[in-house]
């Protein structure tokens, strides 16, 4: 434990660092020695001094929850697999107190984002992506889930290889969906210049907006090109795309302010939990003995209500 | 694949008609419809977006805000392509859902390979570039496996329908054939009976001349064929085993037929094509005498190559 605390404070340490490291003015005993920049080579050479130069250091934290689906198992990993720039660790109880873990978890590991999939029930996953250490964070339900080992999906691509980022315009409709888009697109996009990231590009995710859930699509794209690195002419016409693979849908929840937690900045109106819809299911199948035993007293009760009247001619023929 | 259907809306609507009925049925007793009433606010609850949930804006534009990168991070890091669709799509249609997301996918490409190309990128992945793959190859093995085999199921469901419909036609073609065979033999029957009035008539007169054209009239059954009409080329009893062999009972009939269909199986009858006949060359075959070693006592059965 100890060992690794160390290592994220120097971490920690480097971060600050580099944040500032080019503008940084030599320190004396006194104050600050402002010196000119004349024999140093700045890395971001055009730019102003002000704008400090972006460096994406986005780590992810992959973790589920204990008793977790075979299927939803390997949804997390194919996740993985997509993303180089991801850990993972054990799984977590899925506790009331898993938010302070999964933040010190994530601590641990020196991560600066958080995918949790929670499994309930051996039936429903739930996604969390948040922001580590001071938010924000959503809860998804996932649905439609296929793993990239189901076989009907022929695509591969390389592993590591940074993605094309597509989003559906709706995006931009509602401040809530704004800000899962740059949640989806901080935690899924490799950093630029990523160790294990590869240099080229050959697969595309699509993020799009149906139905108020998010749909999850990714795919390979196959370019006919004769030079080993430049397109043929008209090449864009001819580009196909074949599905790879994993495909889910999110259905959002809630937004928290903090990670894991904090104060709820927005509500799905229209979730109704799994749990709900089995109950309400169950509750249509069950009613039906009931409703006859209610249709047969009030049957009575009517008959009993309104009875007949003695028929005069009843006893016509007894006689 | 997975149809993700609308639980709630559907739900509530069979319950909104049960109610419905239900209220057809009873409007009397007081409780009955205070449990329906109940039962009715729960569905409303479910179906339309609750009021109470939280929305707020600014908190989500803060926090947005907050964590955001900035506004002019290079184009390169984010790989980002919005894309406008304009149509609205089915969400319960497949194939409609799965093609808008694939048109999403390819012009977003479209628009970002176009950026990458002016900015002088390399972004294609050279022919020698090895690397690990998302998908293992032994997986990819796998997934080949299953499309050769499904190529195969679909090419044997093809054949299969071919013979079935070749089988069809052939049947068609058979009876068409057997009723112009009829055909044929009533006409030739008929113009031999003709000739033979006509030849009444003139009284037997230049005989020889009227027998030669009416051969010659080409009406003579079977053609080509050698023998009478009707007849399997082969069959030696000439067509009479048919016909008799109908009016026999029913066991004799079957019997019949199994005999014709091992016949046609296993060969009876039929010429044998010269088979036993010798001809120039078996005679001159001399290779049975054996003249190398004369020995008499030598086995008879015995060739000598």
């Amino acid at each position: 434990m100890g060992r690794k605390r160390k290592q994220t404070e120097i971490a920690e340490a480097e971060a600050k660092k580099n944040d500032v490291a080019p503008e940084r003015p030599k320190r004396t005993l006194f104050g600050w020695k402002i010196k000119n920049n004349d024999g140093e080579v700045i890395e971001n050479g055009g730019e102003d001094d002000h704008t400090h130069v972006f460096r994406n250091k986005e780590k992810v934290l992959i973790t589920c929850s204990r008793r977790i689906n075979f299927r939803y198992r390997h949804l997390m990993l194919n996740v993985a697999s997509l993303l180089p720039h991801s850990k993972r660790d054990n799984k977590v109880e899925s506790k009331e107190s898993k938010g302070a873990t999964l933040n010190e978890l994530v601590e641990l590991k020196s991560c600066s984002s958080c995918l949790f999939f929670e499994c309930r029930k051996h039936k429903d996953l739930y996604l969390w992506m948040a922001k580590c250490p001071n938010g924000p964070s959503v809860k998804f339900l996932v649905n439609a889930v296929h793993t990239m080992e189901e076989l009907k999906l022929t695509g591969n691509h390389l592993k590591g290889s940074r993605p094309l980022l597509t989003f559906s315009a709706n995006f931009e409709k509602d401040p809530h969906w704004k800000l899962l888009k740059e949640l989806i697109l901080q935690i899924f996009q490799i950093p630029k210049d990523h160790r294990k990231a590869k240099p080229f590009h050959d697969h595309v995710f699509a993020f799009s907006i149906l139905d108020d859930h998010i749909w999850f699509r990714n795919y390979q794209i196959t370019v006919p090109h004769n030079e080993s690195t430049k397109m043929d002419r008209g090449g864009l016409d001819k580009m196909t795309l074949t599905e790879v693979g994993p495909r889910f849908c999110l259905n959002p929840i809630k937004i928290f302010g903090g990670s894991f937690g904090g104060p709820t900045l927005y509500e799905n109106p229209f979730y109704v939990s799994p749990n709900q819809i089995r109950s309400l299911q169950k509750k249509q199948k069950a009613g039906k003995y009931v409703k006859k035993v209610k249709a047969k007293t009030k049957r009575r009760m009517h008959e009993m209500a309104n009875a007949m009247e003695r028929d005069e001619l009843a006893d016509m023929w007894k006689e | 694949m997975v149809v993700l259907k609308k639980y709630p809306s559907v739900t509530n609507r069979d319950e909104m008609e049960d109610d419905e009925e239900l209220g057809t049925i009873s409007n009397d007793s007081e409780s009955e419809q205070e449990s329906e009433s109940d039962e009715e606010q729960d569905e409303i609850k479910v179906a339309e977006p609750s009021k109470t949930a939280i929305y707020n804006k600014d908190g989500l534009v803060d926090k947005l805000g907050d964590f955001k990168w900035p506004d002019n991070v290079d184009w390169m890091h984010t790989l980002l392509i919005d894309i406008d669709q304009d149509q609205e799509v089915d969400v319960n249609d497949d194939l409609a859902r799965e093609a808008a997301f694939y048109t999403q996918a390819v012009q977003g490409t479209r628009e970002a390979f176009a950026k990458l190309e002016s900015k002088g990128l390399p972004y294609l992945r050279p022919f020698d570039y090895y690397a690990e793959m998302v998908k293992t190859d032994a997986h990819m093995g796998k997934v080949k496996d299953k499309l050769l085999v499904e190529k195969k199921q679909r090419e044997e469901q093809e054949e299969r329908r071919k013979a079935r419909e070749a089988k069809k036609i052939s049947k068609q073609v058979q009876a068409e054939k057997t009723k112009e065979r009829a055909k044929e033999k009533k006409e030739s029957i008929e113009s031999v009976k003709k000739w033979r009035k006509q030849r009444e008539k003139s009284g037997y007169a230049n005989d020889k001349d009227e027998m030669k054209l009416s051969f010659e009239s080409g009406k003579v059954p079977g053609g080509k064929r050698k023998g009478p009409p009707g007849v399997s080329p082969g069959d030696r009893s000439g067509g009479k085993a048919k016909q008799f062999g109908g009016r026999g009972k029913r066991g004799m009939d079957k019997n019949k037929k199994d005999r014709e269909f091992k016949n046609s199986k296993f060969g009876f009858g039929g010429r044998k094509g010269g088979k036993k006949q010798n001809t120039a060359e078996t005679t001159n075959d001399i290779r049975g005498f054996n003249n190398k070693n004369n020995s008499r006592f030598g086995n008879k059965k015995r060739k000598v190559s």
